[in-house]
């Protein structure tokens, strides 16, 4: 039995650490350039940036799955897209939106007087970046990205909403079978997961404790 | 010929003129102290030197190139903006060292940037980081921090820092190099150990103007004087007439008033 349930956890987990996966990979480069958008000097890209980043980050995540999975069929009469696609362009929307902000925060943190120390000492626009404010940016963004890693990983359960069998679904097919232990045994899996990115995030934010 | 010639220079922010028909002249090896009270545009000016601001009237000369005429779009390319700088190196009030870096690669990062557009540096690239190196080195000896090389910045202290500042700046081997309040910054038990320095590059005739509200100090190390006031130059002249014997009432006040807090002159 326990070797039955883990194998079909196991599936689960495959899905939830994919979505996790493709989700990261897209969100954090389209985050930057949400965050460029959000602090360009052009008033009327500001504003849309701004409102598109307050409309994701202020309605659930639940809520933003239901919508692009049934929204272009029952607005356009379009086919159902693909469940797992839909999943991950949400993801990816939602995500960037609230990564953008951090990116922000980091961007900004780092005090104008290091760009001019920089750029006053002969070095280009780029090498100012590169080789002074990106690893203060870096060090700036860690911990937050790390909460919302974690976070992340424990969103992809909603993906339930429009039937994709990520490792809570498949967990919950046990309840119609009378078995409890099941759910703790997911528990154990997202456990272990999150268990791991924080050693990462930790592992990563020490590297930079040298410097402040 | 003069080093370092400014003419009627001037600035605004929106419709605050921050600097107005500012002109004078340097020569090579000579300090210039520049006093007044806050907000009379000594920091714009300096920040205008290092094109840090554009300036919306006026002309830059050193050593008889035009760097910056602001009647000629020509000297504004952005693309030579950066070597024009070279001419001048900056040390900040906040110091602005790279949090990163050990004092020794604060000095040695933007040489060796630098170092990597030489037509020779492939070829020669050992021997050319390792005189950057020594060179850097020598520098931060000069400054009495040869023992700090490998610290951070936030394992030093203020006046550490600032003097690690100082190092940087000087490592770029600028033509003029200027102070922005740099002692405003620190503690006052550690503000002797940076005007030491300064002086220092003083006697061993740097050129040099410095922006500071030390008026002992300014008296003592400066040839020339500038006093500001509201963005123009009221006064300016050899550093003992100015602060000793000004002519213009205005100058006269301000230096009462620093006079009478000594505690903090």
């Amino acid at each position: 039995m326990l070797l039955s349930v883990t194998l079909t956890l196991l599936e689960g987990l495959a899905v939830t650490l994919e979505l996790f996966g493709l989700t990261l990979l897209f969100a954090l480069p389209l985050g930057l350039v949400i965050s460029f958008g959000s602090m360009s000097r052009c008033a009327p890209l500001r504003w849309v940036v701004k409102t598109i980043v307050w409309v994701v980050r202020g309605t659930p995540l639940m809520l933003q799955i239901m919508v692009v999975f049934f929204g272009p069929g029952l607005l356009f009469g379009l086919p159902l897209p693909q469940r797992f696609t839909a999943a991950v362009v949400t993801f990816v929307i939602n995500y960037s939106c609230y990564f953008s902000e951090i990116y922000r925060g980091g961007i900004q943190g780092v005090p104008v007087g290091q760009q001019e120390a920089g750029l006053v000492l002969g070095m280009t626009k780029s090498q100012v970046f590169f080789k002074v404010t990106l690893l203060q940016i870096i060090k700036r963004i860690v911990p937050p990205m790390g909460n919302e890693f974690i976070t992340l990983v424990k969103d992809t359960a909603l993906v339930r909403v429009i039937s994709v069998y990520e490792i809570t679904w498949m967990g919950e097919t046990y309840i119609r079978k009378g078995m409890i232990w099941p759910l703790f045994y997911i528990a154990v899996f997202y456990l272990a997961v999150n268990g791991i990115l924080t050693l990462l995030l930790g592992w990563l934010e020490k590297k930079m404790d040298y410097f402040k | 010929m003069a080093i370092l010639d400014v003419q009627h220079m001037e600035k605004h922010f929106g419709a605050t003129r921050v600097l107005e028909d500012i002109s004078f002249q340097m020569e090579q090896g000579e300090a210039l102290a520049i006093i007044g009270s806050s907000g009379s545009g000594k920091t714009t000016l300096l920040r205008c030197l290092n094109f840090l601001e554009t300036p919306d009237q006026g002309k830059i000369i050193v050593n008889g190139e035009t760097l910056y005429d602001a009647g000629d779009p020509a000297t504004q390319r952005e693309s030579e903006v950066r070597k024009k700088r070279l001419h001048f190196g900056l040390v900040f009030q906040s110091f602005n060292l790279f949090p990163q870096y050990t004092a020794l690669e604060n000095v040695t990062l933007a040489p060796r940037l630098l170092a990597k557009e030489r037509p020779d540096f492939k070829a020669r690239k050992k021997e050319i980081l390792e005189e950057i190196r020594s060179q850097g080195r020598s520098m931060l000896e000069r400054m009495g921090l040869g023992d700090r090389e490998g610290h951070y910045p936030h394992q030093l202290s203020g006046g550490q820092q600032q003097r690690v500042a100082i190092a940087r700046a000087l490592a770029m081997k600028p033509d003029i190099l200027c102070f922005d309040e740099p002692t405003s910054a620190l503690d006052p038990e550690l503000t002797g150990e940076v005007l030491k320095v300064i002086r220092e590059l003083a006697e061993q005739k740097t050129t040099m103007i410095i922006v500071t509200h030390e008026m002992a100090f300014a008296r003592e190390v400066a040839d020339q004087v500038i006093f500001m006031d509201q963005g123009v130059i009221a006064e300016q002249g050899p550093a003992h007439q100015v602060m000793d014997h000004p002519k213009e009432e205005r100058t006269r006040r301000f230096l009462a008033r620093y006079a009478e807090g000594m505690g903090e002159a």
